[in-house]
Parts: C-alpha cells; sequence; structure tokens
C-alpha cells in the first residue's frame, strides 16, 4: 500500500445519538486511503457494525462529518444515491433478492442505475460469478445456495457496481463454520487485487493475515488503531488485552 | 398414504350433525303453514317466455300469406318496416297499431331475473376491484411513505372507511356524490364498492410491504437504486406472493358487500331476488336459491385462491 494513494473514506468526529438518547458512536474519526483494508473489531454493541452503516448513509449521523469518495455526508446528507454507487456493501444476511436469479441479482443494479445494455451487464455478471466460483449457479435462486455461496454471490453483487469501496458488515458471522473459509478466500483475493475494504468480523485470524490496519471499538468508540501484528502481538490498549484474551 | 379410519369417522360425524340440522330445520319448517313451491323458481333462472316485438311507429299492419313475414306501413309518411323470424303473431292482419305496442312475440330462451341480477352482480364485484386495486395500492403505498402528509392522508382515509358502514357509504355515495357528480346508480354503485374495499387492499399491501425484510430495502440502496426501484423491482415482487391470498379473500369480501347495492336503483342478484320474491311469494325458496348463487360465486372464487396460496407456499 502506497501512503500517497488518495483518502476514499474521512470520518471526522462523527457522533450518533439515538431518539432516546443513547449515544451509539462518540466522536469516531477513522480515515481510509484507496487500496487499504481496513478491520473494525469489538465486542457486540460496540458500534462497530453502525459506524460502518455511516459510510454509505444506512446509518444517519447526528455530528460530525464524513466524506466519501468526494461525495459529503452531513446530518441531512444530499445525494446518498450517487454515494452509494461507489460504496458496496455485503451484509451479515446476505440479503440477496430471493425473487430473482443470481444472475438478475448481480445485473439488476448495473441495468437499472448504471443503465448499463443488458447483454454488457449480463456479461460482466457472469465474469463476476466465475471469480467467485459459481459459475454453474447463474440461474439458480438465492434460496438453493448454501449459505457461503451466497455470501460469495452477495459479494459478486457488490463487485458488479464497480465500487471504490467495499463495506464488509459481519460477513461470516452467519455461516455455518465449514462456509466461513470460502468467503474468506475471496475477500483475501479481492484484498491482494487492491480492493479498498473495510470489513467488522469477528475473525480475527483474517484481520492477521489481511488488514493493513486493525481498530478497535468499544462502547461506540474508537479506542486504538494499529498495523496487524502490533495491534495483535503487542495491544497497547488494556480494554483491547482483556478483549483479545477473551476471543483468541 | 391413506388417512387413518378414524379420521373417516370424524368426517362421517361431521356429515351426521349436518344432516341433523338440516332434518331438524325441516321439521321445524313443517310446523309453521308454509307450502314450498319449488317448481316456481326454474323460471326466474331461465325465462323461456320470448321477447316483444314492439311497434316502432305508428302504422297498419301486413301479414304475409305463410304468417311469416309481418310489414308495416306507417299511418303518417311513408315509413315502412318487416319482420321475421318470430313465433307467435299479435296484430292481425290490418290492425292499427300505435308506437310500443306488441306485434309479435319471440321464443328465444333467455336469462331470467335472477340470473340477469347474478350477471350484474358479477360486473359490478369486478369493476370495483380493479379500481379497489389500483386505489388501494396507491393508499397501501402511502401508508408506508416516507412523507408525512401522504402518511397521514392515507391513514385518515383507511380510518374513515374502515370506520363508517359500507351501507351509510352507499347511501352518501348514491345521495351527495351520486347528485353532485351526476353518477348513475351503477357508477355509484361501482365507486362505493371500489372506495369501501381499497380501503381494506391498502391494508393487505401495507402488511405484505412491511412483511418484506429491512435488509432487502438495505441491500437494494446500497446498490444504488432509487427509492421508486427499489419498490418496483424488490420490494413490491416479493410483497406480491404475501400479499395475493388475503387480497383473494378481500375479493370474496367484496361479492357478498356488493348485495348492499341493492338498496339503490340497481337490480343485481340480491335484489333480483327481492322481486321475485314479492311475485312469486315464496321468500324461502327464492333466498336459498340467491344464497346458492353467491355461494357459487365466492366458491370458485376461494378454490381459485387456494391453488394460489399452494403455488406459492411451494415456491417459499
Amino acid at each position: 500500500m502506497n501512503d500517497a494513494n488518495p483518502v476514499l473514506i474521512e470520518a471526522r468526529e462523527i457522533e450518533k445519538r439515538y431518539p432516546n438518547g443513547v449515544l451509539g458512536l462518540k466522536r469516531a474519526s477513522l480515515s481510509v486511503k484507496a487500496g487499504e483494508v481496513v478491520v473494525i473489531v469489538g465486542p457486540s454493541g460496540s458500534g462497530k457494525s453502525t459506524l460502518l452503516r455511516t459510510f454509505n448513509g444506512l446509518e444517519s449521523i447526528t455530528g460530525g462529518e464524513i466524506v466519501v469518495d468526494g461525495h459529503v455526508l452531513h446530518q441531512r446528507s444530499a445525494d446518498l444515491r450517487a454515494l452509494r454507487q461507489r460504496v458496496g456493501m455485503v451484509f451479515q444476511q446476505f440479503n440477496l433478492f430471493p425473487h430473482l436469479t443470481v444472475l438478475e441479482n448481480l445485473c439488476l443494479a448495473p441495468v437499472k442505475v448504471l443503465k448499463l445494455p443488458a447483454t454488457a451487464a449480463d456479461q460482466r455478471a457472469r465474469e463476476l460469478l466465475a471469480k467467485v466460483g459459481l459459475s454453474s449457479k447463474c440461474d439458480c435462486y438465492p434460496a438453493q445456495l448454501s449459505g457461503g455461496q451466497q455470501q460469495r454471490v452477495a459479494i459478486a453483487r457488490a463487485l458488479a457496481m464497480q465500487p471504490a469501496v467495499i463495506l464488509f458488515d459481519e460477513p461470516t458471522s452467519a455461516l455455518d463454520p465449514e462456509m466461513v473459509g470460502e468467503v474468506l478466500e475471496v475477500m483475501k483475493q479481492l484484498a491482494i487485487e487492491g480492493m479498498t475494504m473495510c470489513v467488522v468480523t469477528h475473525e480475527m485470524g483474517f484481520a492477521r493475515a489481511v488488514a493493513d490496519r486493525v481498530i478497535f471499538m468499544d462502547a461506540g468508540e474508537i479506542l486504538c488503531e494499529d498495523a496487524p501484528d502490533a495491534f495483535f502481538g503487542a495491544p497497547k490498549h488494556e480494554r483491547l488485552q482483556s478483549f483479545l484474551r477473551q476471543v483468541l | 398414504m391413506s388417512p387413518p379410519l378414524s379420521r373417516w369417522l370424524w368426517h362421517a360425524v361431521a356429515v351426521a350433525l349436518l344432516a341433523a340440522l338440516g332434518s331438524g330445520l325441516y321439521l321445524a319448517s313443517k310446523r309453521i303453514d308454509y307450502t314450498w313451491r319449488w317448481e316456481r323458481i326454474p323460471q326466474y333462472l331461465i325465462s323461456t317466455e320470448g321477447d316483444d316485438q314492439k311497434a316502432p311507429f305508428d302504422g297498419f299492419v301486413a301479414v304475409s300469406e305463410d304468417g311469416k313475414t309481418l310489414s308495416m306501413t306507417a299511418l303518417r309518411g311513408t315509413e315502412t318496416a318487416q319482420f321475421t323470424g318470430f313465433s307467435m303473431i299479435i296484430a292481425g292482419n290490418g290492425d292499427l297499431v300505435f308506437e310500443g305496442d306488441v306485434i309479435a312475440k319471440t321464443d328465444a330462451i333467455s336469462a331470467g331475473p335472477l340470473l340477469v341480477g347474478l350477471w350484474l352482480t358479477l360486473k359490478i364485484s369486478a369493476l370495483a376491484l380493479v379500481f379497489a386495486l389500483l386505489l388501494g395500492l396507491l393508499i397501501g403505498l402511502g401508508r408506508v411513505s416516507k412523507n408525512p402528509a401522504a402518511r397521514d392522508l392515507a391513514a385518515f382515509y383507511v380510518e374513515v372507511i374502515r370506520g363508517t358502514p359500507l351501507l351509510v357509504q352507499i347511501f352518501i355515495v348514491y345521495f351527495f356524490i351520486g347528485t353532485v357528480l351526476q353518477l348513475s346508480a351503477f357508477s355509484a354503485g361501482v365507486v362505493a364498492l371500489a372506495v369501501f374495499t381499497a380501503a381494506y387492499v391498502a391494508e393487505i399491501v401495507r402488511a405484505g410491504i412491511e412483511a418484506v425484510p429491512k435488509g432487502q430495502t438495505e441491500a437494494a440502496q446500497s446498490v444504488g437504486l432509487s427509492g421508486l426501484q427499489t419498490m418496483m423491482y424488490v420490494i413490491l415482487p416479493q410483497a406480491t406472493r404475501r400479499i395475493l391470498p388475503p387480497l383473494a379473500g378481500q375479493s370474496i369480501n367484496l361479492i357478498k358487500d356488493s348485495s348492499l347495492v341493492s338498496v339503490m336503483a340497481l337490480t343485481d342478484l340480491t335484489k333480483a331476488g327481492r322481486e321475485v320474491v314479492s311475485s312469486t311469494f315464496s321468500p324461502f325458496e327464492v333466498w336459498f336459491v340467491v344464497a346458492l348463487m353467491y355461494l357459487l360465486l365466492t366458491g370458485v372464487l376461494s378454490v381459485a385462491v387456494r391453488r394460489l396460496e399452494q403455488r406459492y407456499a411451494v415456491q417459499g
């Protein structure tokens, strides 16, 4: 990774206060450069998914500012659609469109949003499915696929929009253990190809092997961030130490 | 695998109970002074009484020698007319008849008043259903809209319509709106039924949309689809399978509710029944037949509904 790469996501002191007054995010600041893989870890309820979801406007913010690929997100954000075309998202529950075939899942947005000709979208979708190893499943419906296959389709669906960055919201948490590997393998491949990725996960092995930086969140705050070796090898923060003792 | 014997036994118990109820009713009706005249009913279903051939203007009648052609010459002016294909001549050769007089009868088999009423019930229900679906979809979308004004209006509509009796709404549409907008009784009936049913359709649509997991909206929006595109390509196709069965049930209700339009000057199945009662003095038979005809309509629909439910159940 090159330090001269442009910054794709710049979150400055963002705050998320729920209507009931609870603070979900406390002055969280984070920047992600192009080509970087940033992994966010932390105990459940620490706000890591919330933080991730603010990056494409699925979660609104009540303070601070986020700039994603040149689009500014304030409390009242303007053009979410243009932003979302540049930011892919992979969900814990896959959220494939169950009434569409795998191929149609991949083609819907490129055809309707990017106005790509159907044949071009179709061809790109097939290439992407080949990339995630699911060429044979083009005409299947999501319900006919295993969890791991569905998540790989979901990654391909995000890639079909040729995003600048992909957000992964606990992509392996809903999977049976034997299927975690195939999804992580695809993500690893993406990282090698230089895709910018923000990953919320409990897979510490993935964080250690693939991440450029690991971020630790607790109670809505970003407590520390470090390169994976230092993060896991010599954790500085006391809360991080106890967290790592529990998960490793 | 065939069901065990005990299950057949219980079905038999149900049949026996129904039979007991039926014979109880029969015995009870024996005790009152009522003569059953079922033989009077068929003519009100299918009428063998022919159509009347009426004189189109004032004039003289001439009958051809073979008795198969009637010709008329006008009393004033030079108008002439010829009629064939009738079965019985009423007017005689050389008679002076006036416009509207019956000069001959054709003996075609035609639908009796009850069937004509059934047809009107079908027509008014079908038309009302089409409008109710369109209006209901619109209002249902309003109920789940992000715009507070649309939400308020849709909620207001649903509350007002569901909170007032259909009969009162029919009176309001017929006497007030019908008068202001000069609606025919038929249009007023369609409007009243459509407006009423749309409120229920709207709630069905709302429930169907809300049953689609939130993750679907999030996924659609994260790939950049607009709100409208999300609704059209992702949410509604999935909501449809949940909406269809209750919607079909609502259309069965619509058919039954349509009996209330008989309070307007509309001869639907119920009104036809009332008219037949007043000419036969056989209320028991007529109302049983009318009920059976409604049951036929709704029965066909509910079989269709069950098919739909099975089909969508398989798809999961």
